[in-house]
């Protein structure tokens, strides 16, 4: 038992002094009113979650959710596979692993640009489907929401592999062999074997993933060209453009206790996630 | 099906470096906009002779490493502490910290710091920071180490322990050489996620440790510039060559 | 496990304490304000060095300095934060026997509506926000109203700043781009809801290389930015509408908690020589608010059109002011309305 509460009381002790204390701060100024020129001033008021109970708030809700959905989907298709591979490959599997994590260690804000400058009009992808006359005018493929949706699964695809990777790498060859033995295809044995054996992977995964996604700014911003405002663009521009520092900490807190809601019905239900 | 896994795995990876080919390519070019004018290594000359960015790049490396380290370590005894008994306060706490959104995170912080320091004569510096990337990074590794260990055959502890060993050396000596690949999957997001960090950064750094994120942000704001480009592709090739040499290390162990 | 931070901590605090033997100035600015040898000369003639660092909005510099504890000696605010710093006491009134070079200044800035005296702030640099676009378009714009033509196939963009499309939907009503009327900004957010579905975007400089490039045909942009695309390429021109347009200028300021006032006060200037001025504003191709600075600069920067405009062109512009509170919350709403529409 002692041995337990050693193990928990660092981390505990971050917690409570570096996150818990600052959310108390942050509770505090949502209930307080906006200085003329941003910061915090008395007097105390509940109006700023009132205000966020708007529908124009509530539509934007709505479509962040979506669309991070969306990306943890598509993100979850197209890391699978890829987490399998390394998972499975003999050899070189911390390599592969960190050749995953390398182009992350760059600015996520240029390799932002990097993708506008390659979907523009005049960008790469448009000038070669040009070129090989597969279109016949540049496609839009910049500035909407398929382009919001591509740059976050880029943006978080690592954070997809890595806990499915952990996962899938202690996966009991044996198992797939007597799958096959059996006569499964190798479909087969993905889906009913594989699969589920991994499942606490795939949560931790879109846990991961997901969330951030709900409280990105800076990619839809750019990708989106700045047309659909997301709740993280929402949160960013009460500290920024609007100076309403109370607002944006209601919004955030109302979404973080959202958030934790919905999980705690789904971990009632199935799996519990943490 | 392997095979298909390998060709797909090519494709992903050719995905992933896709904008940074672009980078590299345009980091020679001889001209400011996005239009190929000549070859040029004038670019990373001026990358090398920019004491700032050097200094940035170490400041960011320093706080990625020691954030890193800390929280891998602290996070997975934490970890391993939840999988054998359950703490819904923590958990909750930890799960949250990932939710909140980074700019509210960083702004409360920085009240915290700045209510702090009327107690002492500090400043925000590189320790703030630190403290900063150990809070929000703490989640990744506890999320990364419980999934793992919801594989984890408990059999293997109980031999240990039947066999005489007590807890700590139960979990040295079995559970940690086990949970190695886990260990490194968390430390490795954890230093991605530091090292990149923009928002909370630039909130709770003090004067002088600007970190390279910021000073990225700073120069790449109007659009692809080539000195950042040329930048980039350095600490690409950098720690790229490093990560080889790892694994080389590692495999002739 | 904090130990080694606090270690580190405490190895850092001393660290700084100790490297006292060289004075020091920390300076906060714009990006592209200082040229390249502007602050290693300064450096090396007052035996100092400089801790540079840029910031994006005024939003995020007011954010950092709010506190009164940030390190900063020399902000840079724009003119519509001159008045909230003021009353946050953040600025350090100016002495004025200190600063010689001050009557360098245009006469358009020595009494500036923002601060009349100049008792806090200098002007530093100034632009305004017009249209940049492609010569070769059929329709050439010349007011804020034909970006809202389906003239440019959708190829225009507007700056990604509600004060900045407001002012643009506002002085087509016409109004003022400082407008607080509850009306005149509800049919300006209905401007802009119209003007949407033309848009490709919502983008600040980024558009920069789009505009160079042909992606884009249109944009609303700030002059200086303007001035460099077309330095780049030359079939571009810039348009100051003719209904009216916005205004700015940055001024250099000493925080009240500066410990380095000596320097900050050569610093300012230093800034205002006309030698070390003119090199900035060519280098970087923002307009002084210098005269000094400004006759020294070659002839085509000097009567740069785009950077300078002559004078009727300048009484089309007005200046950005702050805003009380209500008026901020009703156009944050407003522009959270046009932006999800």
């Amino acid at each position: 038992m002692r041995l337990r509460s050693i193990f928990l009381a660092p981390t505990a002790l971050v917690m409570v002094l570096l996150f818990f204390v600052p959310l108390l701060i942050a509770l505090a100024y949502s209930l307080l009113t906006r200085g003329p020129y941003g910061g915090v001033f008395p007097p105390w008021t509940i109006e700023n979650y009132q205000r966020a109970l708007d529908p124009l708030y509530l539509a934007i809700l709505w479509r962040s959710v979506w669309l991070a959905a969306v990306s943890t989907a598509l993100c979850l298709f197209m890391g699978f596979p890829l987490a399998l591979y390394i998972a499975r490959s003999a050899r070189h599997k911390t390599l592969l692993l960190n050749l995953v994590m390398l182009p992350f260690w760059t600015s996520s804000l240029i390799r932002t640009y990097a993708w506008m400058f390659l979907l523009r009009d005049t960008g790469l992808v448009n000038t070669l489907l040009e070129g090989l006359h597969i279109v016949r005018a540049p496609l839009p493929l910049l500035f909407n929401d398929g382009a919001v949706v591509l740059g976050l699964v880029y943006g978080f695809l690592p954070f997809m592999v890595l806990p499915l990777y952990a996962t899938l790498e202690k996966l009991d060859p044996a198992l797939l062999d007597a799958a096959f033995d059996l006569g499964a295809t190798p479909w087969v044995a993905l889906r009913r074997v594989v699969v589920p054996l991994s499942k606490p992977g795939i949560a931790a995964g879109c846990v991961l993933v997901f969330i951030p996604c709900l409280g990105a700014y800076l990619t839809p911003d750019l990708m989106g060209g700045g047309k659909t405002v997301m709740l993280g663009n929402l949160v960013q521009s009460q500290f920024t453009t609007a100076r309403d520092w109370p607002f944006g900490a209601a919004i955030s807190l109302l979404l973080m206790l959202l958030v934790l809601l919905v999980a705690r019905a789904l971990a009632k239900q199935g799996e519990k996630l943490l | 099906m392997r095979r298909f896994l390998a060709l797909y795995a090519g494709a992903a990876y050719l995905f992933l470096y896709l904008p940074l080919v672009v980078l590299g390519v345009f980091s020679f070019n001889s001209s400011k906009i996005a239009t190929w004018r000549g070859f040029t290594f004038d670019w990373y000359r001026s990358v090398f002779h920019n004491a700032a960015l050097f200094e940035g790049t170490m400041n960011s490396l320093i706080i990625a490493l020691v954030a890193t380290a800390v929280s891998t370590v602290i996070g997975t005894l934490a970890g391993y502490a939840l999988w054998k008994k359950r703490a819904p306060w923590l958990t909750n706490a930890l799960y949250m910290s990932l939710l909140a959104p980074e700019i509210i995170i960083g702004v409360s912080l920085l009240a915290l710091f700045q209510w702090a320091f009327r107690f002492g004569h500090l400043r925000l510096g590189l320790h703030t920071v630190i403290l900063a990337h150990i809070s929000f990074s703490l989640v990744y590794v506890v999320i990364v180490i419980l999934a793992r260990l919801r594989t984890f055959d408990p059999a293997l502890e109980e031999a240990a322990s039947d066999l005489g060993a007590n807890r700590w050396q139960v979990f040295r000596h079995v559970t940690i050489p086990l949970l190695m690949p886990a260990i490194l999957a968390a430390g490795l997001l954890c230093f991605t996620v530091s090292f990149d960090d923009y928002v909370i950064t630039s909130l709770v750094a003090g004067v002088d440790s600007e970190t390279l994120p910021m000073m990225i942000y700073a120069m790449a704001r109007k659009g692809i510039s080539p000195e950042v480009n040329a930048l980039s592709a350095m600490i690409t090739v950098g720690l790229g060559v490093l990560v080889l040499l790892a694994s080389r290390l590692e495999r002739s162990r | 496990m904090n130990r080694r931070v606090f270690l580190m901590g405490v190895a850092g605090a001393t660290l700084g304490c100790t490297t006292g033997h060289e004075r020091r100035l920390n300076v906060y600015n714009w990006e592209n304000y200082v040229a390249a040898s502007t602050l290693p000369d300064f450096e090396r003639e007052f035996h100092c060095r400089v801790r540079y660092a840029t910031y994006g909005s005024a939003e995020e510099m007011l954010a950092k300095v709010m506190s009164g504890n940030s390190g900063w000696d020399v902000v840079f605010p724009s003119n519509s934060f001159v008045e909230p710093m003021r009353q946050l006491d953040l600025l350090a009134p100016l002495d004025h026997t200190r600063l010689a070079n001050l009557d360098n200044l245009s006469p358009l800035f020595r009494a500036p509506e923002w601060d009349p005296n100049l008792a806090f702030t200098v002007p530093y640099m100034h632009s305004a926000t017009g249209i940049v676009y492609s010569k070769s378009v059929a329709r050439p714009p010349v007011s804020w109203a034909d970006l809202w033509t389906d003239s440019y196939s959708r190829r225009v963009t507007m700056l990604d700043d509600p004060a900045e499309v407001f002012a643009a939907c506002l002085k087509q009503l016409p109004a003022s781009i400082n407008s607080g009327d509850d009306r005149e900004l509800k049919l300006a957010r209905d401007l802009g809801v119209q003007q949407k579905p033309l848009l490709r975007a919502y983008l600040n400089e980024e558009v920069r290389d789009q505009v160079v490039t042909g992606d884009v045909l249109a944009a609303q942009m700030w002059a200086q930015v303007a001035q460099v695309a077309i330095d780049n390429a030359p079939n571009l021109a810039f348009a100051f509408p003719s209904e009216g347009f916005a205004l700015y200028a940055d001024s250099c300021s000493i925080l009240r908690e500066s410990k380095h006032q000596d320097l900050a006060y050569e610093f300012l200037n230093y800034l205002l020589r006309p030698q070390v001025a003119a090199a900035i504003a060519n280098e970087m191709r923002s307009a002084t608010c210098n005269s000094a600075a400004r006759e020294l600069l070659p002839e085509a920067q000097r009567q740069n059109a785009v950077l300078y405009p002559p004078v009727d062109v300048l009484a089309r512009g007005e200046w950005f002011r702050p805003l009380p509170t209500g008026v901020q919350r009703l156009r944050d709403r407003y522009w959270t309305e046009i932006k999800s529409a």
